[in-house]
């Protein structure tokens, strides 16, 4: 299938190509959002046209036995093993988000009209892996997760891959943090260039007194873009991280819009980036405070250190806001490593290679040290330190001279 | 015995040449101050000698133990046992200070073809020196430098020097900014690394600090070049009269 030749026609022939029925609605959403294009706002940044212009094989997606495990796994969008008593379905999913300004979102659940939908127990501490094995293929699925009202539960995401070429993957949560309750949702994702690109488009939805605290933390090369809406409701908050670190012509980054709904919410978006090589880091995050959502609290932030003269770092911060009584905040600042401090490590002999990584780590760590679970904290900053000594052997072998 | 010569250097930072021919050479066990007004290049010789990046020498050489330094990177005449205590540390939030001085430490001793250190050899180490420099058990845990008092970061140069142990000790201004109990601290903390082989350099404005650490050998140093060298009892005349009456003297 190539997705390019959903371009130019009616919502009919749209319907056709993807074999649904023209009323439904989420076909007209993405026919009328359209299918994006590099002129499109959310993927002005990111190099769409290429992926959609290529041909991918669909997969055919038939449930299998779920095995038991420590952890939940999703091969090629198909969950093969979770814990024991992890209620796990597959369904339509009734959460969809009929205002998503992303067009992917919508194609992403008409091309999946069974999600795997996880009910999370209690307090628990959920593990997901997405394993991806097939080259050259579109693999779309989409994951819906609901808690339990007055439960804090944790979620941590990883990827793996085998070596696979050119795949492209859409796959995102519809997400319902019940009232009154946490959900921690943290992903930690290191792409290699070539092997898969990924675009991840979420719909999260916080009910009254709840909060969702989203971590991400992307590393390496590769094209990978995560379009995120929130919906929060009265005294709901979120609180969003995004840790960049990428090389060679990476492109990856964060489209997201947090919509304040409910009086007296409040959320928190920090980003910080760090790019070498010839990358670009995409930051392009509205904060939307609507009428009904007096008193808000919004702040937001993105920093981000350019170790290349190649890298490029795009940060959009915007407001949008429709009432007086709130407190908002919104910057960001663009720079490189101080020089003073390299010099005064190096001074004490430690080698500029190490400075540098410690410079950079300690940019990175107002994020990573906000993981309150030691093992994930260690394993986020495991990958942080072969992503910088991958990026140390690409500039030895001068590849981005 | 020679540990540090310098010879002839010119150095220039962006198009201002600085350094105009000096010539200094630092004895073993001995510590050597130097003096001089405003603008003469002490914090520029003290840069030259460690390899900072805004110094280019144009001319002259440097030689320590023999061997020359000038091509060498910062971090390599580090490991070799050159100390420049900063006249202003820099702040490095998010660098935990012991987890630095770990490292650097570390990275000497492998130089020196000994084995590292682990956390706990590490901390007790530190620790051992904090008390005699009136340092709180927290500078361990916090980031280097950052939100530290001006006392606070003298104190934490002079534990580090008394944790790397190097030969060559540059301390430029090291008492600008301290209070009489900081200085008598700090003091003690240099005194305490004199053991008839180091070399120190003690880079100064004021007197008030070699009657802490006693100098060997009083330089003058004026527009790039040392115009007088002698011993302790030039302190005083400097205190009495001036550093013109130095220049002075030298110019007839």
């Amino acid at each position: 299938m190539i997705l390019d030749a959903l371009r130019n026609t009616t919502a009919e022939e749209m319907g056709l190509a993807l074999g649904i029925d023209t009323r439904e609605p989420k076909l007209a959403r993405l026919h009328t959002l359209g299918l994006p294009t590099k002129k499109s706002e959310a993927y002005r940044y990111f190099d769409i046209d290429t992926l959609l212009s290529k041909e991918y094989t669909l997969l055919d997606y038939v449930p299998r036995s779920i095995q038991e495990s420590d952890r939940i796994e999703i091969v090629d969008g198909t969950v093969i093993s979770a814990p024991k008593g992890m209620r796990i379905f597959y369904e339509t999913c009734e959460l969809v988000d009929m205002e998503h300004f992303d067009p992917l979102y919508y194609l992403s659940h008409l091309l999946a009209p069974h999600v795997i939908k996880i009910e999370i127990d209690g307090d628990a501490h959920v593990e997901i892996i997405h394993r991806f094995t097939k080259s050259n293929a579109l693999i779309n699925y989409r994951i819906v997760l609901e808690n339990q009202s007055n439960r804090h539960a944790i979620v941590y995401e990883s990827f793996e891959n085998e070596a696979i070429r050119d795949t492209l993957v859409l796959y995102g949560y519809d997400i319902n943090v019940a009232p009154d309750s946490t959900l921690r949702v943290l992903k930690t994702q290191t792409l290699d260039a070539e092997q898969y690109a990924i675009v991840a488009s979420h719909n999260i939805h916080v009910e009254r007194q709840a909060n969702a605290l989203l971590k991400s933390f992307d590393f390496g090369g590769g094209l990978g873009l995560q379009l995120i809406r929130i919906i929060l409701e009265e005294h709901a908050h979120t609180q969003m991280g995004h840790l960049l670190y990428l090389n060679s012509d990476s492109r990856r980054g964060t489209v997201s819009q947090i919509v304040h709904r409910g009086q007296h919410s409040t959320s928190s978006q920090e980003a910080k980036n760090i790019l070498d090589g010839h990358s670009r880091g995409i930051f392009d995050a509205l904060i939307k405070v609507e009428h009904s959502a007096k008193y808000t609290k919004a702040h937001q932030n993105s920093k981000a250190i350019l170790l290349n003269k190649k890298a490029y770092m795009v940060t959009k911060p915007q407001l949008e806001i429709y009432i007086d009584e709130l407190e908002a905040s919104h910057g960001s600042t663009t720079g490189q490593l101080d020089e003073k401090q390299l010099f005064y490590l190096r001074s004490r002999g430690i080698s500029a290679i190490e400075a540098r990584k410690m410079l950079v780590i300690a940019f990175a760590n107002t994020l990573i040290e906000k993981v309150k679970d030691s093992r994930q904290q260690e394993r986020i900053k495991e990958e942080f330190e072969r992503a910088f000594y991958a990026m140390q052997g690409e500039e030895a072998s001068g590849e981005l001279s | 015995m020679t540990t540090l010569a310098i010879e002839n250097i010119h150095a220039k930072i962006g198009e201002k040449e600085i350094l105009k021919g000096l010539n200094l050479k630092l004895e073993a066990g001995k510590v050597h101050a130097i003096m001089g007004p405003n603008g003469a290049g002490k914090s520029t010789l003290s840069k030259t000698i460690v390899g900072h990046y805004d110094v280019e020498v144009t001319q002259g050489d440097i030689l320590y133990k023999g061997k020359s330094i000038t091509e060498m990177e910062p971090e390599e005449r580090a490991l070799e046992g050159i100390f420049l205590s900063f006249q202003h540390p820099v702040e490095i939030p998010g660098v935990n200070n012991a987890y630095f001085l770990r490292t650097a430490l570390n990275a000497k001793r492998k130089h020196e073809g000994k084995e590292e250190l682990n956390a706990a050899e590490f901390l007790r180490l530190m620790k051992s020196h904090l008390e005699m420099l009136g340092m709180k058990s927290d500078m361990i845990s916090r980031s280097l430098n950052e939100g530290f008092s001006g006392g606070e970061k003298k104190r934490n140069e002079i534990l580090q020097m008394l944790i790397l142990e190097p030969e060559v000790i540059i301390l430029d201004e090291i008492d600008s900014g301290l209070d009489i109990d900081a200085l008598r601290a700090v003091s003690e903390g240099i005194n305490k690394m004199k053991d008839g082989k180091r070399s120190f350099l003690v880079i100064t404005h004021y007197s008030r600090i070699l009657d802490y650490i006693e100098p060997d050998y009083i330089h003058v140093l004026k527009d790039g070049r040392i115009i007088k060298t002698a011993g302790p009892e030039l302190v005083a005349q400097l205190e009495e009269k001036g550093y013109e009456s130095i220049i002075e003297d030298t110019a007839s």
